[in-house]
């Protein structure tokens, strides 16, 4: 290994960066742009369901269940409607989305150790607002619980733990996801070119020729892309906690060990697919091939759960899954070593596997 | 008598790609300071047999050797003899012509100084000196060949092999390229070039005229031309094309090749008196014998190749029956 060479590749790759400033400028504006979609659009777009509350059992615990959905950013308390009959007006006149309602003895239910139900009942004109507003409402009475969602929205069961996290942002969870998002598809994307272009051009071979060794190479290669992709997730880690105040509550060991072992399977995956593609477009395909299954199957979107069970077991052969495990447990939940040690131990068996076959067919390929 | 020194031997090499056969059985040497011609028309074989001599390719039988050893234990560091331009542009097209200078030299540890010197001499040989600061992805055609060229020099090495650097090179670029051969040429360097122009192949001193994977001939451009059976007649008349479709048909005619205002004609037997009697029914205005030129010799060769090959083919047919 010499660091002679290491160094002449690695500036050479620099100064082509430099040079294309088209890919260098969507790169540093792909996460801004992926912060504003994901953090903002989305976030905002079911912020301001009008809701009424009836609390008839007016207790300590009905009180939490009302600010568990007055602090959840999806609804907007605007009535305390006194008894049921006051509701259907309130519907019919479009005021209010979405009811909730705490019954009668629903404390007295939880303190004798029983289950109680929770009413919530959603304008069903829009039947996108209907769903959306019935899955939120579960997840925030699921989040009072501390349980996992049941499946049917209107009837919930409320057995209220005192353990709970009354701030259930998407944002939350969304950006600390966008991380590790951002990082697949810039690293891996622009590996997958970057070699595969060298090697089009017939340059890859021409490289091969000088005394240059596999590692050397690859780390040249690397190297620049590896900073930007560093840029790119300071960005959105910058900008989710200043912008969107996603609270960072984990280790920031924790994380950036993640985060290493994620870049290295991102490389790693751009790598294997530029050196088993012979062109740019084989490239490409291949790139979409892994990056829309992760995208629809990780978790990033649509929680794993709620996935069928013959679909969500590829959610696990998925790096992306792990990573936003880690990602969203470490970064906001504070979830320690411990806990993430599975996630993290599936990284490290993939980007041992993916690394190591990348580094076995450079250097077959240089060989030759 | 001493014995030449051999710079690149190929002996019995045999290389193929699932069913096509790119290298059969191909004997080839090349000595020290040698300026050799690799002649053949596209899909003769002659980037797999230049890739296997550059160390660069497999092979599947038979021997390749540079400089005396064996091409498939070659290390890493013995490579800094060979240069290797491909046909194919193969350098950074978004760094400028000194950092392609720069980095290819580099790699191979030519040190600070001497690439400083080495690019200010290449760039002035090739007349490009005012270009160092271009991108190379933005030079004409006949200067990036160039710049390949300097960059394959740019570490010195003694053995130089060129897989057609001139095609799709306009004509007055292709002759200035060739100045720039003839001059390595004179400083000692081995130099063998694959080309498919025949024009060019005579400037050098040895040709090995390869087809469908075999070398059929070799020898110097002179012997090559007199070793060729038969008798060359240029004919001038007014509807050439007319004369040349009837001469394609006959059978002692082996080729014919249009020039600029004449019609050349290779046939394997019969004189000057015969020809023209042949040819009564038309406008003749000359019927000259002249010696048979390489353009000639070329064409000849091809189609002796193929012929071999088709050959091949229908006993190859017969015998898996």
């Amino acid at each position: 290994m010499s660091i002679r060479r290491t160094r002449l590749l690695i500036w050479k790759e620099f100064l082509q960066l430099r040079r294309d400033r088209l890919l260098g400028g969507l790169l540093i504006a792909m996460p801004i742009l992926q912060l504003i979609f994901f953090g903002y659009v989305i976030a905002a777009d079911i912020s301001s369901l009008r809701t009424a509350i009836v609390d008839l059992d007016h207790s300590s615990v009905s009180r939490q269940v009302a600010d568990g959905f007055a602090n959840s950013e999806y609804f907007n308390i605007v009535a305390f409607p006194e008894s049921e009959s006051e509701v259907k007006p309130l519907l019919d006149r479009g005021e209010v989305r979405v009811v909730v309602v705490i019954p009668e003895r629903t404390s007295y239910r939880l303190a004798q150790g029983k289950s109680a139900d929770i009413g919530v009942i959603v304008d069903g004109s829009n039947s996108q607002v209907s769903q959306v507003a019935g899955a939120y409402a579960t997840a925030v009475v699921a989040a009072l619980n501390g349980f996992e969602p049941p499946a049917s929205a209107p009837s919930l069961d409320a057995r209220v733990r005192v353990q709970f996290n009354p701030k259930m942002e998407p944002v939350n969870t969304m950006i600390p996801g966008l991380i590790a998002v951002i990082m697949m598809l810039s690293l891996t994307a622009i590996m997958s070119m970057a070699v595969v272009r060298e090697r089009e051009s017939g340059v890859l071979e021409r490289l091969f020729i000088t005394p240059i060794r596999p590692g050397e190479y690859l780390i040249g290669k690397v190297t620049p892309y590896a900073a930007l992709a560093c840029v790119q997730m300071a960005i959105i880690a910058l900008g989710g906690s200043l912008w969107f105040g996603v609270p960072f509550n984990g280790s920031l060991l924790l994380v950036l060990t993640g985060l290493l072992l994620f870049m290295l399977i991102s490389i790693g995956l751009g790598l294997l697919i530029s050196l088993v593609s012979r062109t740019r477009a084989q490239a490409i395909q291949s790139v979409l091939f892994i990056m829309l299954p992760s995208m629809v199957l990780s978790g990033f979107i649509f929680p794993i759960e709620s996935m069928p069970e013959q679909i969500s077991w590829v959610s696990y052969l998925l790096p992306l899954t792990h990573a936003l495990i880690v990602m969203r447990g470490s970064f906001v939940k504070g979830a320690g070593w411990e806990a993430m040690g599975q996630p993290l131990l599936a990284m490290v068996a993939f980007a041992v596997v993916i690394f190591g076959f990348a580094v076995f067919a450079t250097r077959k390929r240089m060989v030759v | 008598m001493l014995r030449e020194e051999i710079a690149l031997q190929a002996r019995s090499l045999r290389r193929s790609f699932g069913e096509i056969v790119a290298l059969d059985s191909v004997d080839l040497s090349v000595p020290v300071g040698a300026l050799y011609g690799l002649l053949g028309p596209d899909g003769a074989g002659k980037t797999t047999l230049l890739r296997i001599l550059a160390t660069l390719g497999n092979l599947d039988a038979g021997v390749a050797e540079v400089n005396g050893s064996n091409v498939t234990d070659f290390e890493r560091e013995q490579r800094a003899a060979i240069g290797y331009m491909p046909q194919q542009f193969s350098l950074y097209p978004d760094l400028t012509v000194a950092e392609n200078l720069r980095l290819f030299a580099a790699l191979r540890g030519v040190s600070k100084t001497q690439r400083a010197q080495r690019q200010q001499l290449l760039l002035d040989m090739v007349g490009m000196t005012k270009f160092s600061e271009r991108l190379a992805g933005n030079l004409s055609g006949g200067m990036k060949q160039k710049l390949m060229l300097i960059s394959m020099l740019m570490h010195d090495p003694d053995l130089l092999i060129l897989d057609e650097p001139t095609t799709g090179v306009d004509p007055l670029s292709r002759h200035e390229f060739w100045e720039l051969l003839a001059q390595l040429h004179e400083v000692g360097k081995t130099i063998l070039v694959a080309t498919p122009y025949m024009e060019e192949a005579a400037n050098c001193d040895e040709i090995a005229f390869i087809a469908a994977g075999k070398i059929t001939k070799t020898g110097t451009p002179d012997q090559i031309v007199s070793d060729i059976p038969g008798f060359s007649y240029e004919i001038r008349a007014e509807d050439l094309f007319e004369v040349q479709y009837h001469l394609d048909s006959l059978e002692q005619v082996v080729t014919t090749a249009m020039t600029e205002n004449a019609l050349r004609v290779l046939v394997n037997a019969g004189t000057r008196t015969e020809l023209a009697q042949e040819l009564s029914g038309f406008k003749i205005s000359d019927i000259t014998q002249v010696p048979t030129d390489l353009e000639t010799a070329f064409i000849y060769l091809a189609q002796q190749a193929k012929a071999a090959t088709v050959d091949n083919d229908r006993h190859f047919q017969e015998v898996t029956k």
